[in-house]
């Protein structure tokens, strides 16, 4: 810019003062209720959005896919079109020249004249560059696979939870429901192999969580226990061997205490007078603890498996006499009363289940009553049936 | 009595001149869209308000941060409120800043003589980014984890000096606890000592040429 | 602005001074209020504990010499557990029941030791001196040492533990 333009420029603004206004009370008044609407919406996302719940940092669990804030995600996208070879040109160079042309800019652009109709190719420049960002930040969003969203356990009920249902799956069909232990009986290489219980008090005062965590997380290959922790071929995150670890201390331990509303969450809820049980309520609280250990895919189970509803109901090499709505003859209920089942040629086709010890007897009874009940998925299935029998008394 | 107050401070602060040359000036009509420079502010500060009541609980440890914040959310009255706006304010601040260059573009405001005023302020836009990076890590959980490893992996693919700038930058090879300190220094000294002095020449300057107007079509 | 649209109350100018102030005001408190709440908000919940603590037999503990028992308390402080170490003396004299004292002085609760030669408890601190009931000899504390409610099972000595 000469001098001329600058004078030019200077006169014009100074007009533009003179029919201006106030900085106060004009300019600040107008500041102040942008800036309160978005005090208003801060409030409003933190009340009512929220910060989402992420699980701890783990450095063993590679499967997490990374997503930087939102706000980076057009650089991230834009990686994938530059060729490996070439990487440094997408990562360094051009966003350095990206800046510095940004920095620069005043005295890059020596073009006076500011409307934008002056401008155009100034203007389109820098549109067509925002509208790319724009563009790469939602095929961003788009293509980026989702995080699984587990369930985060972050509070002690949460944890209970969690880890009540990791000890169903990964424990029991050795340890037992209880953690009492005992001789195995049909786990592939482990048959008859007698284990000591680990919900003693001995075993709970003499290992603190560290050793317990350790020991699920190595395994200890001398004694048949594999390892479970995802960095030693495992299945299992540090949060998940942790909550392992708080569901084993803070029901085994006699000495730890936990909340009243934490101890309850995830337990097996007893069933009240009159009550019909549900698959929802009661049925799979009792499978994840006493069932899904060996009921689930990769185990030997007769193909029975017994993850969902729909599973139990229709999986299996006996899927047609595991569960018969209203008969105490079904599989099944055979099975939990510790008979075998035989085929025509008279070959056990089913033993007794659990294979090590039956069940506490309240819960082979909520079984049949389940039974009995046609199998009611929902609580309000359940409280359908409930209603129907009082009416006809 | 109030009177007496301001004329004794007046006489001594010299309040009058502060009002006269800051609140008390002409400037030229302008749109809904010059709102957003303050509301940056705005925001900036509530940032700065919020960041310092998150360090009273917060502990920049890989051992205690994921706990501690957890502890802030679930364990502090009103915690999810300061760490609510903490989180989603430096989303919105990002995006009025990036707004606010774009209108600053639009109408030209860059040129002459407010070229120095637009260097401060792609400062101040990459220094809000740098705060962006830094503060992801700070929770320490999955997300932040995993993005951190990316996202310096990335400064190490820079030829020659790459894997000199990512050790650099995480204090090691891997991400450990050098990095979520170095981060968190980064984050609550180092930036916001930056942003600060720069906030001030911008304002300064801001002040100084006055606020640009709205082009007219010869121009 | 034209004059038909000034309103008869009150000028722009004081319209604005209204509006900026309640407004302004109005996040303080939004934000100040809750903030009061979060600095405060670990002296409210609930604190210290209130535990019968077991001391074990009687017979531990010999006549007529205040003898040193050592426990440990886990507590948890936010997210962090940690284990606090407190002390107490046991007395027993011949036909009474035992006296157990705190070992943290009254003055300004540093840890108070047993100086068997002068049969006084000692307070390293600042100099203060308690006789073997516990009674202030010499020195700075406001009140004689203080005493643990006690409770005998059998033989098994159990003491009140409350604080906060």
């Amino acid at each position: 810019m000469n001098e001329e333009q600058k004078q030019k420029y200077k006169q014009k603004y100074d007009q533009a003062k003179q029919n201006g206004v106030k900085f106060w009370p004009d300019i600040i008044y107008k500041d102040l209720l942008v800036s309160f609407a978005f005090f208003i919406l801060l409030i409003g996302l933190a009340a009512f959005v929220g910060v989402a719940i992420e699980p701890k940092a783990d450095p063993s669990d590679s499967t997490y896919v990374p997503r930087p804030e939102w706000y980076f995600l057009f650089l991230f996208e834009f990686l994938k079109f530059v060729p490996g070879k070439i990487e440094w040109m997408g990562t360094f160079v051009l966003p350095v020249i990206g800046v510095l042309v940004l920095f620069a800019l005043p005295f890059l652009d020596r073009n006076p004249l500011r409307h934008w109709k002056n401008r155009l190719t100034g203007v389109s420049i820098m549109g067509v560059v925002v509208l790319g960002m724009v563009g790469l930040t939602i095929r961003s969003v788009i293509t980026t696979p989702k995080n699984e969203e587990g369930f985060v356990a972050n509070t002690p009920a949460g944890k209970m939870i969690l880890g009540g249902e990791l000890y169903g799956i990964y424990c029991v069909e050795c340890h037992g429901p209880d953690g009492e232990g005992g001789v195995i009986a049909g786990v592939e290489g482990m048959e008859g192999v007698e284990l000591k219980p680990i919900s003693s008090r001995d075993e709970m005062y003499t290992r603190s969580d560290e050793t317990l965590g350790a020991i699920i997380e190595y395994g200890q290959q001398d004694l048949g226990m594999p390892p479970f922790g995802l960095a030693y071929g495992g299945e299992l995150k540090k949060s998940e061997l942790d909550a392992m670890v708080f569901f084993m201390r803070y029901t085994w331990d006699d000495r730890a205490e936990l909340p009243a509303d934490a101890a309850s969450a995830g337990a097996i809820p007893n069933l009240a007078e009159n009550e019909i049980p549900s698959y929802e309520v009661h049925i799979s609280k009792i499978i994840q603890r006493y069932c899904i250990s060996c009921h689930r895919p990769g185990k030997e189970n007769n193909n029975y498996l017994m993850g969902t509803y729909q599973e139990i109901l229709t999986t299996g090499d006996n899927a047609a006499n595991n569960l018969l709505a209203g008969d105490m003859t079904s599989y099944l209920i055979q099975a939990i009363n510790g008979e075998s089942i035989f085929d025509e040629s008279g070959e056990e086709i089913i033993q007794q289940m659990p294979p090590t010890k039956l069940m506490k007897e309240e819960y082979i009874s909520i079984f049949e009553n389940w039974v009995l009940n046609g199998m009611p998925e929902t609580a309000a299935d359940a409280e359908v049936l409930t209603v129907e029998v009082t009416a006809e008394e | 009595m109030a009177e007496n107050v301001f004329s004794w401070l007046d006489e001594r602060l010299g309040l009058k001149a502060i009002y006269d040359t800051i609140l008390d000036r002409k400037v030229p009509k302008v749109n809904w869209w010059f709102t957003l420079g303050s509301a940056s502010l705005f925001l900036g500060i509530m940032q700065g308000i919020t960041g310092m009541l998150l360090s009273v609980y917060y502990v920049p440890t890989p051992d205690h941060a994921y706990d501690s914040i957890t502890f802030i959310m679930t364990g502090v009255q009103f915690g999810w409120l300061i760490r609510g706006i903490h989180h989603w304010g430096a989303s919105l601040l990002i995006l009025t800043a990036f707004i606010h260059m774009l209108r600053v573009f639009f109408y030209g405001a860059y040129k002459y003589p407010r070229e120095f005023t637009w260097i401060t302020g792609v400062g101040l836009l990459i220094s809000a980014l740098g705060m962006g990076f830094t503060g992801y890590l700070l929770p320490w959980n999955q997300r932040s984890y995993w993005a951190t490893t990316v996202g310096s992996e990335i400064a190490g693919t820079v030829p020659w000096v790459g894997d000199f700038i990512l050790r650099t930058l995480r204090g090691g090879t891997n991400l450990s606890a050098l990095t979520l300190s170095r981060f968190f220094s980064l984050h609550i000294w180092i930036f916001p000592a930056i942003i600060l002095a720069t906030v001030g020449t911008h304002l300064y300057l801001v002040i100084r040429l006055g606020i640009s107007h709205i082009p007219d079509k010869d121009s | 602005m034209p004059s038909k649209y000034r309103s008869p109350v009150m000028d722009r100018r004081s319209f604005v001074k209204i509006v900026t102030a309640s407004l302004g005001s109005m996040m303080a408190a939004i934000v100040g209020l809750p903030v009061i709440q979060y600095f405060i908000s670990p002296a409210l919940g609930k604190t210290g504990s209130d535990d019968w603590i077991s001391l074990g037999s009687l017979d531990n503990f010999p006549f007529d010499l205040p003898t040193l028992f050592n426990f440990n308390i886990t507590q948890v402080n936010g997210w962090e557990r940690s284990s606090m170490s407190y002390g107490a003396f046991v007395l027993r004299k011949e036909g009474q029941d035992p006296i157990v004292f705190s070992d943290v002085c009254t003055h300004l609760s540093c840890r108070v030791n047993w100086d068997e030669e002068n049969k006084e408890f000692h307070c390293p601190c600042h100099n203060a001196f308690f006789d073997a009931n516990g009674e202030v000899v010499s020195g700075p504390p406001p009140r004689p040492l203080d005493q643990y409610e006690i409770r005998l099972d059998g033989d098994q000595l159990f003491i009140h533990l409350t604080e906060g």
